[in-house]
């Protein structure tokens, strides 16, 4: 509830202990202007990067943090702002990379000529987006831990519907697309949509819209009897993340010239956004990016050369971070915006 | 008609293997709140044992039952002492966030150690009978069975024995429950031991009827949420009519739909579930506790 | 107040039932431009879900509603909230871990619904109009605090100020001095006056009788969800129906 006693669970006394409350000046500093002018500077640099002659090897981490970033300040649009906790995020990570393989081979719809990648990549995103639509109208009326599961079951769902649609999908044998190697482009590619998708996050959490979300975030009710169209709000959010997630999965079959419905519906990919959000803040422009190349340099450090183990570790680090460490990394620096893992939980987990 | 009548038995015994496969998550769910998503990782744990057991010394699946019971107590024991233990009394989210984890992590431990190859285990009953021109598998025949003899066992259990009715104590009023002596911890551990012996036990029986491997676990975890909405939580009745409905659902819906409706067995329970939870957020018999209910 | 007028908030026969059970009955009600009117009845008697069904969070089972003559039996809650009726809660929400001033601003966004004005940052003037009204409120000095560590009384006047933010019509306070200390229970009384001189109606859930019998003209009854009387105060008072559902066996 809004309020009754101010009752203050351990979470908010650890807190307490660890914020630094000085660096708050700073953090709203980050949340202005002055925040997307270093973003800005940031993206030179990396645009700069590639003609200090560094291997196709660089290029290639390169675009596959700004995946990851992408990834992560695209969960937290719904997850953190929000505070619709998707599991099943990587549904649309799928379907946009189905699109992709769908349109660029052609063959299983007979669709000839066959689409070009840059036709193709925004009917990734646009297909993500509606299935978005499609599947939000009915999920988003759901509360907290329901809407968690039954967007789990989407995915799953949707694995499965992958699987028997085999005439468009090629079931589980997959797709394999025309292998094009252009890491260069790749680069460029991804650190363009990685600079757009997170100055928009930038831009509505400053924004009229995106106070909105935290409203709802912070009260449903409340945000709803004080005028605000919780519906269409929750909707919009929902299309705007699963559009540039539908995005990115396109760019990765293409990248990764095969796709089956275990590689690109998988719950693992979820718990990546979930915990490189969680990680650095939620709720937060800066937190998610931040976590998510944490996590990547982690991953690469720890367990990069033993394939299959960092996914074990994936999963025990999402259990260590939510019981030693909801308030992500810019949480414990002070950050205002940054909500709470366990209020969040707590609020939407209330009546429990 | 035969086709109908055949769908009928079909859906009864796949809803008899459900309502045994449902009861650790649902307990769990209902004495602590914690809404387990690792649930099918313990089933395909089970599995796994009992393929071990068969392969290595070619134990029946259901008598391996006498080994996977009491060690997979033991783990589920050990693991509400160190892990959910925290976690217990917490917000919903936070559960469902942890056992998540735990459920990528077991998956992918199990890929490790046993790849990702399909694993069989291979019974010399694996045939059937007909009776009455209905085909009954020998194997899911057994598995209702068992699956019944269970949940009367269970179900005196948690009526009749003492720790039984600490158990529900704990589930209804946790303060008083304490008040009256009750340790709830150890409460807590000796449910969650025989939920997760009872869920493995699951996988085991279900180890002849199909392919074993690591990633075998969430389609049971969505369709046991699907089958606790359905019947509600902790009720083991409700267990039994919950997994009557999906599985002769299910059953239709494969049967019916042309060709493709055989794999739908998730995309199935999932429009059920989320057409429940739409209709009826406090689950079709009530008890799942609405999420959005204003304290007043 | 003059019957030849529209009721600005209308009901006929609105019910409610939770299970089986009535948590309004059949209550027929009309509220003018201009009026305060007073909602009591013992703990349980439906008022609150009444409010809420009003403010359309809790579906009308039987019975239409019309605000401003038009039918809002079926509308979502924002809609009524911008056609101008907000309200105010019995356990206070206001965003805990915002500041005060964008509390009140987060009740004015749907001012602007154009997509470009949603893409920014509340106006200078929203801004201004929420100082404006934080000053009338008295809590200007609190503009930049978490509104979680207001004290209790003065979340309930931050309440207000939320509820006022749109300019309504009519707002719909649910006891708004519950758990306040004397003084500003004057402050809200002088207030509610002051707004109520400005043309805003009010609609009050109270248990304070005092508070009542000092500002409306008129007060329903709630029994068990059944209207039981409707009057001015001082008649209500000594009605004996009414004081036997108080003080009765």
């Amino acid at each position: 509830m809004g309020t009754g006693p101010p009752v203050k669970t351990s979470e908010e006394k650890a807190k307490r202990k660890l914020s630094l409350p000085f660096l708050a000046p700073v953090h709203s500093l980050l949340a202005g202007w002055v925040g997307l002018t270093l973003w800005l500077l940031l993206l030179l640099l990396l645009a700069l990067y590639p003609y200090t002659g560094v291997s196709s090897v660089a290029l290639f981490v390169g675009s596959q943090i700004f995946v990851l970033v992408t990834l992560a300040s695209n969960w937290n649009l719904i997850g953190g702002m929000t505070g619709y906790v998707d599991f099943g995020h990587a549904v649309f990570f799928g379907i946009g990379a189905y699109i992709m393989g769908i349109l660029v081979t052609g063959s299983p719809l007979l669709i000839s000529p066959e689409w070009g990648f840059w036709q193709a990549l925004p009917a990734s995103g646009v297909a993500a987006a509606l299935f978005a639509l499609l599947i939000g109208l009915p999920t988003l009326r759901l509360k907290g831990p329901y809407f968690s599961i039954a967007m789990l079951g989407t995915l799953v769902a949707m694995r499965e519907i992958a699987r028997v649609l085999r005439p468009f999908t090629g079931g589980g044998v997959g797709l394999n697309l025309p292998p094009l190697l252009n890491r260069l482009g790749d680069y460029y590619l991804m650190l363009a949509v990685m600079g757009l998708v997170v100055s928009i996050i930038w831009w509505i959490q400053r924004s009229q819209f995106g106070q909105s979300l935290i409203a709802i975030r912070e009260d449903e009710i409340g945000a709803e009897m004080r005028g605000i169209n919780t519906t269409l709000h929750k909707i919009v959010a929902f299309m705007i993340a699963a559009f540039f997630t539908g995005i990115v999965g396109g760019f990765w079959a293409w990248q990764n010239t095969y796709i089956d419905p275990d590689v690109v519906f998988v719950e693992a990919r979820t718990v990546e956004m979930v915990m490189m959000s969680m990680l650095g803040g939620l709720g937060t422009v800066w937190g998610p990016p931040l976590g998510a190349v944490v996590i990547y340099f982690l991953q690469d450090l720890l367990w990069g050369s033993l394939f299959g183990v960092h996914l074990v570790a994936l999963g025990v680090l999402l259990v260590v971070i939510v019981l030693f460490m909801p308030e992500g990394i810019l949480g414990t620096l002070g950050d205002r915006s940054s909500t709470s893992l366990g209020r969040l939980l707590s609020r939407v987990g209330r009546s429990k | 008609m035969d086709q109908l009548l055949q769908a009928l038995v079909s859906g009864l015994l796949l809803g008899g293997f459900y309502a045994v496969m449902v009861l650790g998550f649902s307990v769990i769910w209902g004495v602590m709140g914690v809404i387990n998503l690792a649930h099918g990782e313990f089933l395909m744990i089970g599995a796994y044992m009992a393929w071990g057991l068969f392969r290595l010394f070619g134990m029946d699946p259901f008598a391996s039952l006498v080994l996977i019971l009491p060690l997979m107590f033991l783990v589920g024991y050990l693991l509400q002492i160190v892990l959910i233990n925290r976690i217990v009394e917490r917000p919903h989210l936070m559960t469902l966030l942890v056992t998540f984890g735990v459920s990528i992590a077991l998956a992918n431990l199990f890929k490790i150690l046993f790849d990702a190859d399909p694993r069989n285990v291979a019974v010399a009953y694996n045939g059937s009978v007909q009776l009455a021109g209905v085909t009954f598998p020998i194997v899911k025949t057994i598995i209702f069975g068992a699956a019944l003899v269970i949940m009367v066992c269970l179900h005196l259990f948690l009526q009749r024995s003492r720790l039984g009715k600490s158990i529900r104590a704990a589930a209804q009023n946790k303060t008083a429950a304490r008040i009256v002596g009750v340790d709830i911890n150890r409460v807590y551990a000796i449910t969650a031991g025989i939920c997760i012996a009872l869920t493995a036990a699951a996988g085991a029986m279900l180890s002849p009827t199909q392919a074993i491997f690591p990633f075998m676990g969430p389609p049971f975890t969505l369709k046991a949420v699907t089958i606790t909405a359905l019947g509600g939580l902790g009720r083991i009745p409700g267990a039994l009519m919950g997994g009557m409905v999906l599985g002769i659902t299910e059953i239709f819906v494969s049967t019916y739909v042309a060709g493709i409706g055989t794999n739908l067995g998730v995309a199935t329970s999932f429009v059920l579930l989320v057409l429940i939870l739409i209709v009826r957020p406090q689950g079709i018999m009530g008890g799942l506790r609405p999420i959005d209910a204003e304290a007043e | 107040m003059a019957s030849d007028q529209q009721p600005l908030l209308e009901g006929h026969t609105v019910s409610k039932y939770f299970g089986g059970l009535a948590a309004v009955n059949n209550v027929d009600f009309a509220i003018y431009p201009g009026e305060i009117v007073g909602l009591i009845g013992p703990n349980g008697s439906g008022k609150t879900t009444l409010f809420d069904c009003l403010s359309r969070l809790q579906n009308i089972d039987s019975g239409k509603v019309f605000f401003k003559g038009r039918d809002v039996t079926r509308a979502r809650p924002y809609q009524v909230a911008r056609m101008g009726l907000t309200r105010t809660f019995q356990s206070v929400r206001v965003y805990r871990k915002m500041t005060v001033h964008r509390n009140m601003l987060i009740s004015h966004q749907w001012r602007d619904t154009s997509i470009l004005s949603m893409l920014q940052p509340s106006r200078a003037s929203t801004a201004q109009r929420a100082y404006q009204l934080l000053d009338f409120l008295q809590i200007r000095h609190l503009a930049d605090e978490e509104a979680g560590h207001l004290s209790g009384g003065q979340r309930r006047l931050l309440e207000i100020g939320m509820a006022l933010m749109p300019d309504p019509d009519i707002l719909l306070l649910d006891e708004a001095t519950s758990g306040v200390n004397p003084t500003l229970i004057e402050t809200i009384k002088d207030r509610i006056r002051t707004l109520n001189e400005q043309g805003k109606t009010f609609l009050l859930i109270e248990h304070n009788i005092n508070f009542i019998a000092d500002l409306c003209s008129r007060v329903y009854v709630l029994n068990y969800g059944e209207k039981l009387a409707e009057g001015t105060p001082q008649k209500i008072l000594q009605n004996e129906a009414v004081i036997d559902a108080y003080f009765g066996a």
